[in-house]
């Protein structure tokens, strides 16, 4: 494929590994400004459990990017998950089930979101944005606007908080999950179907492909991790706010774009994914180790986000 | 007087002619009506006049002087407008604003804003110069058909307008909007301009026209007096000259089942009205119609993409009550398609991929793609086609399109088909691969399935079918047996239904 490709070779080569270059030297720069307190086993553990929100939020988002939509509720629907999740656990349902019932509700939610695209050709921007604001809403009335935390069960709290062989818990339920879905992604024909619609709809329909309940999927599945993602964020912090999640929607859209950036040229995809959030969540880490104010860091990120998406477009050529 | 001449004009596309040599005067205040089977170049020709082309080779004089047409606005500017068979009207505009559509808007009194009543005088102006009758506070989606044409042509007229180009006016009207429309036409040439009239529907022709001009194959072929030639002489300029008669393939028996049967078949948006068709096992039947017949879309709602309204579709005797694509396949019915990179192919994706999407199933085991199973496929499938590619996971944008159409018709076979809908299968493919692709399809009809071929090119639906029906305003008007028909004989009856026998629901 790559001797196939006409071009300059290394050019591409910027083009599909730049992303995850540029990762590695800002790994570098920030282990030879902060020796001590960045480039440490410790520094690297806890970056892991850091970034492990984002990167489950971020693969839900990728699926959804990947059939060429946009779900703009995911940040709502971890909320809706964190909330729902304390909620029950306050309330004594056993800690399994507070983890399934809200992931379950989620997947209808998204699926819900997915029928209103394809059944009505509505923008997937719009739907979404209203499910986001109609979750808003429900999750301050499930709330009453307050933080939930008193009464929390320590089983609740398992997942978030404990280490198996001195690593995170969710350090392992990010991997566990990153594999699951570039496996799915990768080596199932549903993978292959999801990145067939986001290629061309039209030709996929008429290849047999059941681009409605596909892209359903697609969305369904996007709220189910969003979900997770709020169930995990409330068992490590032991309380889950009403709009707890929301915050992590820029963000997740930031690594799936600068994951769009590597590995596929062009498609996202879940490693690329992982990467950008990996590299959203060093920057975060690192800047804030070297006491750089956090309106910087958001600048920071941004600027690194639209440097990569610049540079992919790199001799491109027309169109 | 002349107020357009054209000479020696080529436009070549890759290594095909789409003109050659083209000639062509109009005179002021004449209706020059220009006709051609579907191909022949008279698109082409149009865009080069708009500047939307330019041309290769060949001169435009204009009254008398050279001129270049490097882009639409310098048409515009030259007095030259068109007026498209597809609506070009922005549909929550009113009719005013519509007319200003490209224009400078009169400026109010502070130069900032629009002068909306300047701007409705000017419009209203022309409207009753040209007694044309449409209330213009109307926006464009609420207009009818008739009512968009005379906004499109009163748009047109809004810059000082010499030569009026009207592409298929009336693909849209009933009679008496039609009418409307000539009652115009006549008041426009009244006023000096001349008209370049492309149609299809030859009593219009005849009864607006001055004088005809004929291209065939990118060529002119004539240029008649409207009252010296008849429908018939017409008819034998758009077809071949030298008659070519079509031969039957030897070997079919007529006894044999039907694979596919529809009977009396219709769409809601009746583009598909009333169409009853067979196509018997190892046959293959030709559909030919004019553009806009209904060709895709009776395809389309064969193979599942269109919703039928009625009739049924009968597939090896079973009916099928609602076909989707995913149904269709699996019963064997592959459609190739006539827009290939919008509907065929997924240009991101490989060869493998692309060819595998409609039977992945075949290669998912219990959890995951089998993919040393999937790669041989392929390869072998790649081999049998003789694609000319750098290996399976070459990606299917960087085929030429006659490779790119081998993969298309690989994927179908693959499906084990037993009926081909085939949309102009040959289209933009190089001579060799039309040949492949020709052998392939009645190597497949000779191992019994059933071929349903459609093509704007009459030649080769002459040449490749047994049977053939003609497909005019969306139902057929004939079905002949391939055997001695003559593509005079085809036209004839595609022109011969005009407008009169038409009924608009």
């Amino acid at each position: 494929m790559v001797e196939a490709r006409a071009g300059i070779p290394y050019v591409r080569l910027i083009r599909t590994y730049g992303t995850v270059a540029a990762g590695i030297l800002i790994i570098l720069a920030f282990s030879l400004l902060s020796p001590d307190s960045f480039a440490t086993i410790d520094n690297a553990i806890n970056i892991s459990r850091q970034i492990s929100f984002l990167v489950i939020i971020a693969l839900g988002a990728t699926l959804v990017m990947a059939v060429g939509e946009f779900d703009l509720s995911v940040g709502a629907v971890a909320s809706f998950g964190g909330v729902f999740a304390a909620q029950m656990a306050v309330s004594g349902y056993p800690i399994w089930l507070t983890f399934l019932a809200p992931m379950a509700a989620a997947f209808i939610i998204g699926f819900v979101n997915g029928w209103i695209v394809t059944r009505f050709r509505v923008l997937s921007f719009i739907t979404t944005l209203a499910m986001g604001t109609i979750l808003g809403g429900i999750n301050f009335r499930l709330t009453g606007g307050a933080t939930v935390f008193e009464n929390i069960p320590d089983g609740f709290r398992y997942l978030g908080q404990s280490e198996w062989m001195g690593i995170p818990v969710l350090s392992f339920i990010m991997l566990f999950v990153t594999l699951i879905f570039w496996y799915v992604m990768s080596h199932m024909p549903f993978g292959r179907k999801l990145y067939a619609i986001g290629g061309n709809e039209s030709a996929s329909r008429v290849a047999g492909v059941r681009v409605a309940f596909n892209k359903n999927m697609a969305f369904a599945l996007c709220a189910m991790l969003a979900a997770l993602t709020g169930i995990l964020m409330a068992s490590r912090l032991g309380s889950a706010h009403p709009t707890g999640g929301d915050g992590l929607f820029l963000s997740a859209y930031a690594a799936a774009f600068l994951g769009m950036t590597s590995f596929k040229e062009g498609v996202p995809n879940i490693w690329g994914t992982f990467v950008g959030a990996a590299i959203i969540g060093i920057l975060a880490n690192g800047l804030t180790i070297l006491e750089v104010p956090t309106f910087m860091q958001d600048v920071i990120t941004g600027c690194i986000v639209i440097a990569a998406v610049l540079m992919q477009k790199l001799g491109r050529g027309k169109s | 007087m002349t107020l357009l001449k054209v000479e020696g004009l080529n436009k070549v596309f890759g290594q095909h002619y789409a003109l050659s040599g083209v000639g062509l005067e109009v005179k002021p205040g004449e209706v020059h009506a220009l006709v051609g089977e579907n191909g022949a170049g008279k698109s082409t020709f149009i865009k080069i006049m708009t500047g939307v082309y330019t041309l290769d080779a060949g001169t435009i004089q204009w009254k008398g002087a050279k001129v270049d047409i490097p882009d639409p606005v310098a048409s515009r500017r030259l007095g030259i407008n068109v007026v498209h068979q597809d609506r070009h009207l922005v549909p929550s505009f009113t009719g005013y604003e519509n007319l200003f559509l490209g224009l400078d808007y009169p400026a109010n009194q502070a130069r900032i804003g629009v002068n909306w009543k300047a701007m409705k005088q000017q419009a209203e102006k022309l409207r009753n110069d040209l007694g044309v009758d449409i209330d213009l506070n109307k926006t464009a989606d609420r207009m009818f058909p008739p009512e968009k044409t005379m906004l499109e042509i009163l748009r047109a007229m809004m810059l000082e307008c010499q030569l009026l180009i009207l592409d298929e006016p009336t693909a849209s009207l009933t009679d008496q909007e039609a009418e409307k429309l000539f009652a115009l036409i006549k008041r426009l040439t009244e006023q000096g301009t001349a008209i370049l009239y492309v149609s299809h529907r030859m009593d219009e022709i005849f009864r607006l026209s001055d004088r005809i001009t004929v291209f065939r194959n990118g060529q002119r072929v004539a240029t008649v007096n409207t009252s010296e030639t008849d429908k018939d002489g017409l008819v034998r300029l758009m077809s071949n000259a030298e008659v070519k008669k079509s031969q039957k393939r030897t070997g079919i028996s007529a006894t044999e089942e039907n694979v596919l049967e529809l009977k009396g078949l219709s769409t809601k948006d009746g583009k598909v009205k009333e169409v009853s068709l067979s196509v018997r096992k190892g046959e293959i039947v030709g559909i030919f119609g004019l553009a806009g017949a209904g060709r895709t879309e009776l395809l389309e709602t064969i193979y599942g993409l269109r919703e039928p309204a009625g009739g049924s579709i009968q597939l090896a005797g079973r009916r099928v009550a609602a076909p989707t694509p995913k149904r269709s396949l699996e019963n064997g019915v592959v459609l190739i398609p006539e827009e290939r990179k919008r509907d065929a192919l997924i240009l991101g994706m490989s060869i493998r991929e692309n060819m595998t999407l409609p039977v992945l199933k075949r290669f998912s085991g219990l959890l995951k793609l089998r993919s040393r199973a999937e790669r041989t496929e392929v390869n072998a499938w790649m081999q049998e086609m003789n694609v000319k590619a750098a290996g399976s996971e070459q990606m299917i944008g960087q085929l030429s399109g006659g490779n790119q159409q081998k993969v298309v018709f690989a994927k179908a076979l693959l499906s084990n088909p037993v009926l081909f809908l085939c949309d102009e299968p040959t289209q933009a493919v190089d001579v060799m691969t039309r040949e492949e692709i020709h052998r392939l399809l009645k190597a497949q009809a000779d191992k019994g399935c059933g071929v349903l071929f459609v093509s704007s090119d009459l030649q080769e639906v002459l040449d490749i079918s047994d049977r053939l029906y003609v497909l005019h305003d969306s139902h057929f008007v004939a079905e002949l047996d391939n055997d001695g028909v003559t593509s005079e004989q085809v036209l004839g009856y595609c022109y011969s239904h005009g407008k009169g026998s038409e009924h608009h629901g």
